[in-house]
């Protein structure tokens, strides 16, 4: 007989008497194996390079899909991180890079298998790196910055090996392929869906998968939920401990976090910063706060629009803006800090690291005097409404501080879409939002953030000299020459301040407390596979 | 039928009415209440609903504020009493907007029919068959939330009845007596509607005047909740109560409670007072 | 009989053709109006750039002028196919077909909760106009509309859900552990029912409680001041006194006579109540996590999604064209003078 696990709501007596269902063993069992996470965004489509993938989306993708190789994980403050630094094999059971580093031999694992049981071959892998380079999509683009553009680069050299061909000696190249949009697909599959103008079967690996993962899909609706079944198969890392995975959408974050403290749902990664604080103390569940290493909110100047061309400007605002209580309002100081420091030369090559921001209205007006602009301006400052609830409180606190200086602010909350789009066309003036690199290396921030007539150029930022080191350092082999050439970005960032670093915002991960091994990952989702119940 | 009734007697009927309805009575008073905190709110308040002391953020209720302070240490109470301002301002400007345009168009469809009179008909279809809140959400989205916008969404949303109502009841009344009359003494078209008919027309609104107000506040709240709202940090009851929400779960009820309270009550008064009009106006309650 | 029923309900969808297209129009220029580009917000990926909008962009036909994507879009929209949704990646036809029964069953469920408790209450206003149980019932029902849903949404779920824990969790329309029974219409209440499987209809109704009592409440008030109304008008008229005078029961003559002719007025404000639910319950199904059309049309909305919000807003439009004329159909059977035009 089918058994529901809760009553519910049957009419006040019956309530009264029986508040909880009961439970079978093999329910319980069952239950026990399974992990729900609830999440605010939605998987929109299950292959992760389609044009407006999900974030969500790229955390179901690295459970079902496997890629190459994989980063690393580390322990700091007892929290488990990605290890960018540290790069084993996935699908390949082992790499070699050559010593000029122009080639890296790819050696697949032996019996690694597709869901459909067929064997994984060389021919699979340079098909599915073809479709990176060659099909229209977000792959192309994040390909490129590690040199990765043409099919004739990847070549099979022998059974189960695969050459991955480089120009220049690129830092980037394999790191690469470790992204969500390095999917290693199934060819022969997914060839008998694709079509003459659909040649790499896109539409079809929407909503279909052809995978090799730890996790099959076993039902997904789009906005909706996901439900994963793990693959008994996989070989090509410890099999995971939960035996389904269910990623459900719940948008309202209260909501989000009454079902985590109810131990109706086992992990949240996207709860409200107000309401961690109060979880934590309330001691039913787990909390790992881990700050997002490897990305930024920012506060940015649009530096050819007046009168944020002058840096003189730029540098009032960041003396006139009070950090400490913009922390504590927005993140309620969750997170890490980059305002602050007290150098004048980088410590390290580190990147993001804390930048010497500090208040100093004198120096404000001062500056603004020397700018000309002693008796303030006005502009507008905008964000999007996704990150309201972060933004708002920062906003009004930025417009109260300008306010002291004489530089008066209207406010705007746009449409996400707006915003994206005023940011793309270099539109807005000055703004908050936030950023997140894969690959945390400091050049491929500096590539990224402050290069190229592109959208995520933030700050619209042209400055010949940074140009000039992130090409370099991206080819860099000597260790040494590589750090210099990082701190000197960093050092012209802190002087010239095309936009404000602020601070890292804490992932903080909400769990039952039995749940065990959550890592924080580049891609800022939940990897499975490396979770437990206790 | 309320222009045969001389206005002493309505005054007397209202007297009656309001006497032998409590309900009618507190909507009322409340409403005046409401009105006077908007217009008295910078000599009420304590402080500053704008200013900020994040030392002071997230306080429960107490003796220096009595409603709590919210994120940014802003006192509560000050900020509701200042919403009752723009809240109060949203819901005539949307609503006077609404009935005046509709009024007027429908008015002179109803008074010349004929083509006009057919094309607007089409229009108001299309504007009835809209789902209207999503409309409201599109244009807030389109135009920016300013709270200007705000206003013409709202006002939209309500126009298609005035349309209709403002129609309906010119053309029954075109033919009528006086309004011949009028017509005979020599006045135009533009004259007998906006100096005749209008006029006359205005009491059997008065209903759904009462009850827009109270939906306009609804919907701007509504609005706020979906990020479509009026921005910071202007002190608007809506985004308190969707701002204020968020924190139930955190267990900072004084977030959402007082501005919900706020707002619950406006809307109620409005909605109550319509009710109360319809007695004072349906002359079957007249005995 | 039927062949005039026929001609009139032909008659009355062809009457609706203007207003619909003007819907259709109306949405898509407002669409455009919008200051956000769908391909910047979707060719959003941590590297993405101008090429790849571009590319987007002259996928999803945007590079062309505005009147020629409206002709494409009229054309495509008379073959039934209402484009494809960036947000989901499924075409919008397919995304509606999922989703509406979950918005259908909801409105169904709260406006028919509505009706049970505003009818009940208008009838015992109207007996006694005036008093204070008139006054009370007044009170009550507009304390209903007087709270925005999504406040009344969270406060039941943080009362019944989190507090108590009488309701099962508010996400979505069954418990997601338990398995769903086979499609056959969609409505999750009519597809258990069908297989018999009572539990499950169970565990759904439960889940449909909370979200259909938070839109329930915001309704109350237009429906038991139209049965009080209407009821009002009715228990004055002479038949009502005949029957008085005759001597029938009073629960019978109230019940019997007054009721079902007082019902016609509430039934075409039920009609009206449910085409405004239906679109306006965006707040519902966010706060419920309820996977329904509105919620869908909302998320769009905000990503600038131009077709899904397209293809909801002509939904929309047709079911309002279909309930006006339910209503009057229902008019005509109940009332046989009210269908002579």
């Amino acid at each position: 007989m089918h058994v529901t696990r809760r009553q519910g709501l049957m009419g006040l007596a019956a309530i009264a008497a029986a508040p909880a269902g009961f439970i079978t063993p093999a329910q319980a069992q069952s239950r026990a194996e399974t992990m729900r996470q609830v999440t605010g965004g939605a998987v929109n489509t299950l292959d992760p390079t389609m044009p407006g993938s999900t974030r969500e989306a790229f955390g179901i993708s690295m459970n079902v899909y496997d890629r190459l190789v994989a980063f690393g994980r580390k322990q700091v403050d007892g929290n488990w991180l990605f290890d960018h630094t540290q790069i084993r094999g996935e699908l390949a059971e082992r790499y070699e890079i050559s010593p000029d580093g122009l080639k890296i031999t790819l050696h697949l694992r032996p019996g690694a298998l597709w869901h459909d049981g067929t064997p994984v071959t060389a021919e699979d892998v340079k098909w599915s790196l073809d479709r990176a380079v060659s099909a229209k999509s977000l792959a192309v683009s994040q390909f490129q910055t590690g040199s990765l553009t043409s099919t004739e680069q990847f070549r099979i050299a022998g059974a189960g090996v695969i050459e991955v061909l480089l120009e220049k000696p690129d830092r980037l190249a394999l790191s690469n392929l470790a992204v969500p949009y390095a999917i290693m697909i199934n060819s022969k599959l997914a060839k008998q869906h694709a079509t003459a103008e659909d040649p790499w079967a896109q539409k079809w690996l929407q909503a279909n998968t052809a995978a090799s993962g730890a996790y099959k899909v076993e039902s997904f609706r789009p906005g909706v939920q996901v439900v994963l079944t793990r693959n008994e198969e996989w070989k090509n890392g410890p099999l995971p401990f939960f035996k389904r995975v269910i990623s459900q959408t719940v948008p309202e974050a209260a909501t989000r976090a009454n079902l985590i403290e109810k131990g109706d749902a086992d992990l949240s990664i996207d709860l409200q910063a107000s309401d961690i604080a109060t979880l934590q103390s309330r001691g039913q569940v787990k909390v790992a706060s881990i700050p997002q290493s490897n990305g930024f909110t920012h506060i940015s100047f649009n530096t050819r629009m007046a009168p944020f061309d002058n840096v003189k400007v730029r540098q009032a605002i960041a003396a006139a803006l009070p950090y400490e209580d913009m922390f504590k309002a927005s993140l309620f100081s969750r997170g890490r800090t980059l305002y602050g420091a007290d150098w004048t030369t980088p410590p390290n090559a580190d990147f993001p690291q804390p930048l010497p921001l500090k208040q100093d209205l004198a120096k404000a007006r001062a500056l603004l005097a020397e700018a000309g602009l002693a008796n303030g301006f006005s502009t507008s400052f905008s964000f999007g409404t996704s990150t309201a609830s972060t933004s708002e409180p920062l906003a009004a606190l930025v417009q109260e501080a300008l306010g002291k200086v004489g530089i008066r602010i209207e406010i705007q909350k746009l449409p996400d879409a707006q915003l994206n789009t005023m940011q793309a066309e270099k539109k807005l003036a000055f703004y908050t939002d936030s950023g997140t690199a894969w690959l945390p290396a400091t050049y491929y921030f500096f590539y990224l953030y402050f290069t190229r007539d592109q959208r995520w150029n933030f700050a619209n930022w042209e400055n010949p000299r940074i140009v000039e080191l992130s090409n370099a350092a991206r080819f860099e082999r000597d260790g040494a020459a590589y750090e210099t050439q990082c701190k000197e970005m960093i050092s012209i960032l802190a002087d010239q301040l095309p936009l404000l670093m602020l601070w890292q915002p804490n992932m903080d991960a909400v769990m039952g407390k039995a749940i065990e091994g959550f890592t924080y990952q580049f891609y800022r989702q939940v990897d499975f596979r490396d979770l437990k119940r206790a | 039928m309320s222009a045969a009734l001389g206005r002493p007697s309505l005054l007397r009927h209202a007297g009656w009415v309001l006497r032998g309805n409590l309900v009618t009575a507190f909507a009322l008073g409340g409403t005046a209440l409401l009105v006077l905190v908007a217009l008295l709110a910078p000599w009420l308040a304590a402080y500053d609903p704008i200013a900020t002391n994040v030392a002071n953020a997230m306080r429960p209720p107490s003796a220096a504020h009595w409603f709590g302070t919210d994120q940014l240490g802003r006192d509560i109470l000050s900020r509701l009493l200042y919403g009752a301002r723009l809240d109060l301002a949203i819901a005539a400007a949307a609503v006077s907007l609404s009935f005046v345009l509709g009024a007027m168009i429908g008015a002179f469809c109803g008074y010349h029919g004929g083509r006009l009179d057919r094309a607007v008909g089409r229009f108001v279809d299309v504007l009835m068959a809209f789902p209207l809140f999503v409309l409201a959400m599109a244009m807030v989205a389109a135009l920016g939330n300013q709270v200007q916008n705000i206003v013409y969404a709202t006002a939209v949303i309500n126009l298609p009845f005035y349309i209709r109502f403002a129609r309906t009841e010119v053309a029954v009344r075109r033919q009528a007596g006086w309004v011949e009359a009028a017509r005979a003494s020599g006045n135009g078209g533009a004259r007998i509607v906006l100096g005749f008919l209008l006029p006359n027309i205005l009491p059997n609104v008065a209903v759904q005047i009462s009850l827009n107000l109270g939906w306009a506040i609804l919907n701007a709240a509504g609005l706020s909740f979906l990020g479509l709202g009026v921005t910071a940090p202007t002190p608007e009851w809506g985004i308190m109560v969707a701002e204020g929400a968020r924190f139930i779960s955190a267990g900072h009820w004084w977030l959402v409670a007082f501005p919900g309270l706020a707002l619950m009550l406006a809307v109620l008064c409005f909605n109550l007072l319509g009710d109360g009009l319809r007695d004072i106006l349906d002359p079957r309650m007249r005995t | 009989m039927l062949a005039a029923a026929g001609r009139r309900v032909g008659g009355r969808l062809l009457a609706a053709i203007p207003a619909v297209f003007g819907v259709v129009v109306l949405t898509f220029l407002v669409m455009r109006v919008l200051p956000g580009d769908p391909a910047v917000y979707f060719a959003g990926g941590p590297s993405a750039g101008q090429a790849e909008i571009d590319a987007l962009r002259a996928e999803m036909g945007l590079d062309r002028p505005v009147p020629v994507q409206l002709m494409y879009y009229l054309r495509d929209v008379a073959t039934g196919d209402l484009g494809r949704s960036l947000t989901t990646g499924q075409p919008v036809m397919t995304d509606i077909r999922q989703r509406l029964p979950a918005s259908l069953e909801l409105t169904f469920t709260a406006l028919l909760l509505a009706l049970v408790a505003a009818i009940p209450l208008g009838i015992l206003a109207a007996l006694r106009p005036g008093s204070a149980v008139d006054h009370v019932v007044r009170f009550l029902c507009t304390m209903g509309v007087c709270m925005p849903t999504f406040v009344t949404g969270l406060l039941l779920i943080y009362v019944f859900y989190y507090l108590l824990g009488w309701s099962p969790d508010p996400t979505g329309r069954i418990d997601i552990f338990a398995s769903t029974p086979p499609e056959i219409t969609g409505f999750l209440l009519l597809d258990f029912a069908l297989t018999g499987d009572w539990d499950g209809w169970r565990a759904a109704f439960t889940q449909l409680i909370l979200p259909a009592a938070t839109m329930a409440l915001f309704v109350l008030a237009p429906l038991a001041r139209m049965t009080r109304a209407s009821m009002l008008a009715v228990l004055g008229g002479d038949f009502i006194r005949t029957a008085r005078a005759m001597g029938l029961p009073g629960w019978r003559i109230i019940v019997v006579y007054a009721l079902r002719n007082a019902l016609l007025p509430v039934l075409t404000i039920a009609g009206i109540v449910f085409s405004t639910m239906l679109g306006a319950n965006v707040l519902v199904e966010k706060v419920f996590s309820w996977p329904g059309v509105a919620s869908y049309a909302l998320d769009a909305l905000q990503a600038s999604d131009y077709a899904p919000v397209q293809g909801f807003v002509l939904l929309m439009a047709s079911i309002f064209v279909v309930v006006n004329l339910v209503i009057d159909l229902l008019y005509g059977l109940a009332d046989p003078r009210a269908v002579a035009e």
